[in-house]
């Protein structure tokens, strides 16, 4: 008796689980619904007032929000702070959209637009005129970045940029007579001599792809490419191989050290001068004043070194998005917040002082906060470099629907490369194979 | 071990029903069934036919941002689980962990328990304490501190971790396995413990009439008594080692050695980060059926020989 009871109760809630499953089945195609055609009634203001959530995970960012709050008594944002994307923020948007119960507004990288919007997780702003009326304010890459290039499609307002520049130990540089490299192969000649200071020139970051994916795009390389019908995915171009092996030869030599990039020995490294520049965004002002702040004063920053001498290319590593998730009810207000976070004067200014965050709009760079000397750097006018740099990134860098996984599968492979298994060439020649391979899984179509 | 309760439930409830009695407390067994059996099914059994069901779904579009359709897969997602190396190599590693880090952490569990039972010990309450606190700190925050004392240029003890690389592809696996020892080992000294707690005085007075020493007691008294509290650790324990997560999780952040699919929960995590649900889902089926065989396979093996 008793076994039958729990047969009985074990077959009806595998019935249960079962007809749970299917019930859901419906409700993922009709979120599919209309995916295109934008009818201006999904972005209509609602009668009476609208509470938003938005999760993000810019320090300082619930200062900001106060400052809307305060306005807009009708329009209450509440923000709620997780970890960096990566870091476990993207997992749980993930889980939230499949669980629908994900925010209104949600903080997402560029490099992470594809992944949600092949996941169908993104309100396409489009249908909002006010979003369309806007693209004028930002710098154009940053703009074919949330619109995937295509005409009359928004899926987030772009937020911040980061064109990367050089921050390097200007008193040791100088001190040791030792020219501020304007050229890649300069780089490697000034490594060779910090070397036999006992320094490193730099820290490759192993398992932070994106800086990597930085120096790609600096040289023209594009890991991705969606010509409509299928993608074809370019880890193994030769800018990517270029690059690729140019890392590789600082890493043999012993030039550069390998701490895992974000902890305390990385922090160190930088601290305690043993590491001399690093090549990085403009929100990296931020992460070197905080992990080094024995060098206080020592630091100034320069434009990427060049390919080729003469030529004017910047990298970009991140900058992000507001984006809209489905299901939210309240598209119009959601938009309208998110255009004021990242265009209006106050909001701007408030997140360069909280997060060091760099305007994606073209008005920001004129802002006055971003004029002023900063006493880290010497009294530097830091921002400059990185106005020019912007100008100069490279339109056309495409990112992929999987990101998450081309990053993972990267910085094993990167990782080994440090230890001494095999090459950074090998390791994207690794992540190319299994990119296609989740692509494949994905039912998104790709080209071999 | 998430799955073997369902599938052992549904295999033996085939035979027909008989005896069927009518009992005078049927309305009292369903209201003290009634609070268990519905957390039962809604934390568990609904969850584990869930990923079942997740598992053998898989994904359609059309276009390149095409909107996903799940549909019936049947079993192409096990296909790529099996033919998944690096699923298999972390599976393999864990194996490797488990056969050394087990033993040790079991035998160190039974030295200590023991020495607590010892009447030669004395501050048995200060010591029962002070090996059971690692296990009150979260396994995030202790893998978090042994990686700072890991650490080669951080570490309080510079002069061994600049010359030993503890987060190296040798070595990190077995600093790692000394997390979970450090963890771990006052939890199951405590579950040995208290078996040799329920063991009746009488039997140690017997064996100091029949002249055993207290090294003789814990040997031929203590340890066969205490074997079932023994055998249930090491069942915990190997499912406990096949589902390793936090601490690798952890480790891959300042190791180098450590990769997304480092141990099998660490791939089934990355899986579902892609986000690739199903194939997340037919993994942790897979991980699943394989602990379930191997903590059962341990159990037959031991009982077969302990009726010998």
């Amino acid at each position: 008796m008793k076994t039958k009871n729990r047969a009985i109760s074990v077959a009806l809630l595998t019935v249960i689980a079962l007809a749970g499953c299917s019930s859901t089945e419906p409700t993922s195609t009709d979120a599919s619904g209309p995916a295109n055609p934008a009818t201006s009634k999904e972005c209509q203001p609602a009668t009476g007032n609208v509470e938003l959530t938005f999760t993000t995970w810019v320090p300082g960012m619930d200062t900001v929000v106060a400052l809307w709050n305060e306005q807009n008594p009708d329009i209450q944002v509440t923000v709620q702070t997780g970890p960096n994307g990566n870091g476990g923020t993207y997992q749980n948007f993930f889980n939230q959209l499949k669980a629908g119960n994900a925010p209104d507004l949600g903080q997402i990288e560029y490099d992470a637009l594809p992944n949600f919007r092949v996941q169908d997780g993104l309100v396409n702003l489009g249908v909002c005129a006010d979003v369309l009326a806007a693209q004028d304010e930002f710098v154009g890459w940053t703009w074919n970045q949330v619109s995937f290039g295509e005409e009359g499609n928004v899926y987030g307002i772009p937020q911040d940029a980061g064109p990367m520049a050089m921050f390097y130990r200007k008193d040791l540089f100088e001190q040791n007579n030792i020219p501020v490299p304007t050229t890649w192969a300069e780089y490697q000649d000034a490594a060779v001599k910090i070397k036999e200071l006992g320094g490193y020139i730099t820290n490759f970051s192993q398992s932070d792809i994106n800086q990597f994916a930085g120096f790609v795009w600096q040289a023209g390389g594009s890991w991705f490419q969606n010509d409509g019908t299928s993608w074809s995915v370019g880890l193994t171009s030769p800018e990517s191989i270029k690059v690729a092996d140019y890392w590789q030869g600082l890493i043999d030599d012993g030039l550069v050290s390998a701490n895992p990039p974000w902890t305390d020995e990385w922090n160190n490294a930088y601290n305690t001068g043993s590491d001399w520049t690093w090549i990085s965004a403009v929100w990296g002002a931020n992460s070197i004043s905080a992990g080094a702040p024995a060098t206080a004063g020592n630091w100034a920053v320069a434009p990427m070194p060049q390919w080729n001498a003469g030529d004017n290319a910047a990298g970009n590593w991140g900058g992000s998005s507001t984006a809209v998730f489905k299901g939210t009810e309240n598209v119009y207000e959601a938009a309208k917040f998110a255009l004021w976070l990242n265009t209006s004067d106050e909001a701007l200014t408030a997140l360069n002082k909280a997060a060091n965050l760099y305007p994606a709009t073209v008005a920001g760079a004129n802002l006055p906060a971003l004029k002023e000397g900063v006493e880290f750097y010497g009294g530097q006018a830091i921002y400059d470099v990185f106005a020019q740099a912007s100008t100069q990134v490279n339109p056309d860098f495409t990112w992929g629907p999987t990101m998450t996984q081309v990053y993972a599968d990267a910085s094993d492979g990167f990782k080994a490369a440090v230890s001494g298994g095999g090459t950074l060439a090998d390791a994207l020649t690794a992540t190319q194979d299994s990119t296609i391979t989740t692509l494949k899984s994905q039912a998104i179509p790709v080209k071999e | 071990m998430t799955t073997n309760p369902l599938t052992q439930e549904v295999s033996s409830g085939r035979p027909p029903a008989s005896r069927r009695r009518s009992s005078p407390h049927k309305r009292a067994i369903a209201v003290f069934v009634l609070p268990f059996g519905v957390l039962f099914s809604l934390f568990y059994a609904i969850p584990v036919g869930y990923a079942v069901w997740q598992s053998l779904l898989k994904v359609e579009r059309e276009g390149t941002f095409g909107v996903a359709r799940e549909v019936f897969g049947g079993f192409s997602q096990y296909e790529q689980v099996f033919s998944n190396a690096p699923f298999w190599n972390s599976v393999g590693r864990v194996l490797t962990f488990g056969a050394v880090q087990v033993p040790v952490m079991l035998g160190l569990a039974l030295i200590f328990a023991l020495l607590l039972d010892s009447p030669l010990v004395k501050g048995k309450k200060f010591f029962r304490l002070a090996f059971f606190v690692p296990y009150a700190v979260p396994g995030v925050v202790a893998a978090i501190m042994w990686g700072f004392l890991y650490s080669p240029n951080l570490s309080p003890f510079k002069a061994v971790t600049e010359n030993v690389a503890f987060l190296s592809a040798d070595l990190v696996l077995w600093a790692i396995a000394n997390v979970v020892t450090w963890v771990y080992v006052g939890y199951n000294m405590l579950i040995i413990y208290s078996s040799l707690l329920a063991i009746p005085t009488e039997i140690y007075e017997a064996a100091r009439l029949d002249g055993a020493g207290q090294l003789r007691i814990a040997w031929s008294v203590k340890i066969p008594l205490v074997m079932p509290a023994i055998l249930l650790t090491t069942v915990f324990s190997i499912i406990g080692t096949l589902q390793l997560l936090a601490e690798p999780q952890v480790f891959r952040s300042f190791s180098s050695a450590v990769t997304s699919s480092y141990t099998p929960n660490l791939t089934i995590y990355s899986t579902s980060s892609i986000p690739n649900f199903s194939l997340a889902a037919a993994f942790s089926v897979v991980l699943a059926v394989a602990t379930f065989i191997l903590s059962f396979t341990f159990l037959k093996v031991t009982q077969r020989k302990g009726n010998k």
